[in-house]
């Protein structure tokens, strides 16, 4: 059984490679980044010797990795076929040897080697002595071992979660808590280590905690092993090994209930009201408003794409609000808010994908699809436009200079109209299908629409940046002798322009796609969400 | 069953299948497409009375999906003309599609509004006023056995339910022609009389329906007129007895249009008397 999983993955592999060049060139990408991370680990832990805190950071790097494993198939959930236990539920196999088989499936590959090769730095970072070495290889395969159990639990008590609608959701929103750690360890952590505000000596209260989870415990023997403890350093490999057998055991279980039920949590949702908004004063643009707005609150790609936003907002401004000039932290803020809204919506039709159709048989002529667009931006906008005003006037505060805030919210209002006019200038210049892919949380523009997607994103950001230019140089002027009169000139100023740049791009887009409805409609179509 | 959803009826009296096609309700003229080079439909013509209920048949790949996407506005023909109640589909857009309903073969809707908004959207976009969208959006759904589901998300659906859903979307501002593309392909029995008898009525009420299935069985059972496309040609149109000849329509189908494939044959092993 275990040979006929490996066999499965390694071809499951071969036929992806066939398949496509884009296959292949993230395979290569992808061997190429586990090499990275193989040597990168293995020399980040062997420099820590001779570290008076190697202990204690080993354990944390450790537990980095577990907790890695444990993450990441989440999200790459539908990419390695032998991760669902589904696909083996019609098989007439036993719970024995399937679990020894997927165990071997999960270990085969470039990333459990890479991470074993990596973690093996252990042997020069903590080792030292000829026992040490050993207990130090033998916590090393432990570890990797461990985590792919982890991880082949978790996977597997979530895979009916995750087959269904609710628990696709929920992965699409683990993007934002992702995105910020990445953004801490990419920014925050850096900066702080750099300004010695960060030291290895913070992490030994860290170390207290994690030495008694396995990847600590395989830490610490080595340690043990190390200082002539030969007794406790095989004791801690024992409870480690003693931790990931009860794993297994929980994830054998697992498995022979995964593979005879299916996940029914989304059977009995309902929502509540129920009736539309904007009903009153409807219309067109009031209808699409409606259904945008719902959209704008139900679908975790929109609910995906704020909370991204408003990392970016802040991670952004970082750098400059710890600088001298703060103003100009809050001020990028506010505009990369603006713009990121943009480069949302800048393939509207192909985000609507193939429901576009019933959009499509009411629409005709310039008219309904200013409407249509009209309704589209209003809603965005009511989300959007607070989140804009509000992020940058809390940091703004934070650096104890509130006013900066009000300055700040002349340019986002100004960069989210430009945003959302460009948003639809591109929608009908250069439409593309999305396509949501395994492995991949959100959307992503289809096969073929790479240079597309990628000259519309960069063009939006670029134009957006031309059209703020007047307000920035207005909150320039105002900025030096800010005062309770200029700066509501200033934010009405702002709020003004924003809505003619985005009325203008409605116009524009609504001109554009006049005309190729139904262009626009098979395009729509290929979309696949 | 409820009233059926509000508005003025289009036509009077009984469906004129048998009369001479005065005022066709459909009227196709050398509707032509081709993708890559390669003819999807090869100009086809075609008349549908009013009141008609009519089938368009044929093998999978026939062009069926491609002739009414463009029938219904929805994909440009390379030529050709469509007529919908006399309005021509692609000189004057706007008033054509307001007088057509449509289900795609595909049908993947908004799936983030729940089946009552759904329909209520549907209806709006139609330029119902919405009180009057939600009252139809409820008997509709009621109608088309939804009721209860009508506050759960479209993307937690069967298939069959979208299918409903769809159905739904496309009757709810009372279209005088409406267009359905496989409309009970994946749809459970009891669901499928549910659209059939709904068809029915709206054909007998003197509105138009066209729908392309593979299905002889339910084509033959419902339809009063029918037209058989293979390789994006009509090979045949007319009324259901003009059509079958005496024959079921499954069999003249297979005269039109041939076989293929060798029935098994090579299979020896295939079968419970071989082990």
């Amino acid at each position: 059984m275990a040979r006929v999983l490996v066999q499965l993955k390694l071809r499951l592999l071969l036929g992806a490679l066939r398949g496509s060049n884009a296959a292949r060139v993230s395979f290569i990408l992808s061997s190429t980044i586990a090499l990275l991370v193989a040597i990168g680990t293995f020399a980040g832990l062997a420099a820590l010797r001779h570290n008076g805190a190697a202990v204690d950071l080993t354990t944390v790097i450790y537990t980095l990795f577990a907790l890695g494993w444990v993450i990441l198939p989440l999200i790459a959930f539908g990419l390695d076929g032998t991760l669902d236990p589904a696909t083996l539920a019609l098989y007439p196999l036993r719970t024995r040897p399937l679990v020894i088989g997927l165990l071997a499936a999960s270990a085969t590959g470039a990333w459990p080697l890479a991470n074993l090769i990596g973690e093996l730095g252990i042997v020069v970072g903590l080792a030292h002595g000829a026992l040490a070495v050993l207990i130090a290889v033998i916590a090393a395969v432990l570890q990797v071992l461990f985590c792919i159990t982890l991880a082949r639990l978790v996977t597997t008590a979530l895979a009916g979660l995750m087959r269904s609608r609710r628990g696709r959701d929920l992965a699409v929103l683990a993007i934002i808590p992702i995105f910020a750690l990445y953004e801490v360890f990419a920014q925050v952590l850096p900066k702080a280590i750099g300004n010695h505000e960060l030291t290895a000596a913070s992490f030994a209260e860290v170390d207290r905690w994690l030495r008694w989870l396995p990847p600590g415990l395989a830490a610490h023997a080595v340690q043990d092993a190390s200082t002539g403890h030969a007794g406790t350093a095989v004791l801690r490999l024992l409870l480690a090994a003693a931790v990931t057998v009860v794993l297994g055991w929980l994830w054998a279980r697992a498995l022979s209930r995964a593979l005879v039920t299916a996940d029914a949590s989304t059977q009995g949702t309902t929502i509540k009201g129920g009736s539309l908004p904007f009903g009153r004063r409807g219309g067109l643009t009031g209808t699409i408003a409606a259904r945008s707005l719902v959209y704008q609150r139900r679908d975790p790609t929109s609910l995906a794409y704020l909370g991204l936003t408003v990392v970016i907002m802040i991670v952004v401004s970082i750098g400059a609000l710890r600088g001298t000039h703060p103003v100009v932290g809050v001020l990028i803020s506010a505009g990369v808010g603006g713009a990121s809204v943009g480069l949302q919506r800048g393939d509207s039709f192909g985000v609507d994908g193939p429901a576009f159709y019933l959009d499509a048989l009411a629409l005709s002529g310039r008219r309904g699809l200013r409407s249509w667009f009209a309704g589209q931006n209003a809603a965005v906008a009511v989300i959007a436009v607070p989140l804009i005003l509000v992020v940058p006037l809390v940091l703004a505060i934070i650096t104890g200079h509130p006013v900066d805030g009000l300055l700040a919210m002349a340019l986002g209002l100004a960069a989210t109209g430009a945003g959302l006019g460009i948003a639809d200038l591109f929608s009908s210049a250069l439409p593309y299908p999305m396509e949501r892919r395994a492995g991949s949380p959100l959307p992503r523009q289809a096969e073929g629409f790479a240079m597309q997607s990628l000259a519309g994103r960069f063009g939006a950001l670029i134009a957006t940046a031309i059209l703020v230019i007047p307000v920035i140089v207005a909150i320039a002027e105002t900025g030096s002798a800010a005062d309770a009169v200029r700066v509501p000139a200033l934010i009405a100023g702002g709020a003004v322009y924003g809505a003619l740049l985005a009325w203008a791009g409605i116009a524009l887009g609504a001109a554009i796609a006049d005309g190729k409805l139904p262009e626009l409609v098979q395009l729509a179509a290929r979309s696949k969400l | 069953m409820a009233e059926r959803a509000g508005g003025e009826q289009p036509g009077t009296g009984p469906p004129p299948a048998e009369q001479p096609v005065a005022q066709p309700a459909i009227s196709v003229r050398g509707l032509r497409k081709s993708f890559g080079g390669k003819d999807a439909v090869a100009g086809i013509d075609l008349d549908i009375g009013r009141g008609s209920l009519a089938g368009l048949v044929g093998p999978n790949g026939a062009g069926k999906t491609t002739s009414l996407s463009m029938m219904t506005g929805l994909l440009r023909p390379d030529i050709g003309t469509v007529l919908i109640n006399g309005i021509s589909v692609w000189a004057d857009p706007a008033a054509a599609k307001a007088v057509i309903g449509v289900v795609p073969a595909e049908v993947r809707l908004f799936e983030r509004l729940s089946g009552q908004e759904l329909l209520e959207y549907a209806g709006r976009l139609r330029g119902l006023p919405a009180g009057e969208a939600r009252q139809r959006a409820a008997q509709l759904l009621d109608v088309l056995d939804l009721k209860d589901d009508a506050k759960r998300l479209v993307a937690d659906y069967s298939t069959g339910m979208r299918k409903k859903a769809a159905l739904g979307c496309a009757l709810i501002h009372n279209p005088q022609v409406l267009f359905l593309d496989e409309p009970l392909e994946g749809v459970d029995p009891v669901s499928a009389d549910v659209i059939r008898r709904l068809l029915k009525r709206f054909a007998d009420s003197g509105s138009t329906v066209l729908f392309s299935s593979h299905v002889m069985e339910l084509v033959e059972q419902v339809c009063d007129h029918v037209s058989i496309i293979a390789a994006g040609r009509i090979v045949a149109t007319g009324t259901m007895d003009e059509v079958r000849g005496g024959k079921t329509l499954q069999q003249a189908f297979i005269d039109l249009v041939g076989t293929r494939g060798k029935g098994g044959e090579g299979l020896s092993w295939l079968g419970s008397s071989s082990s």
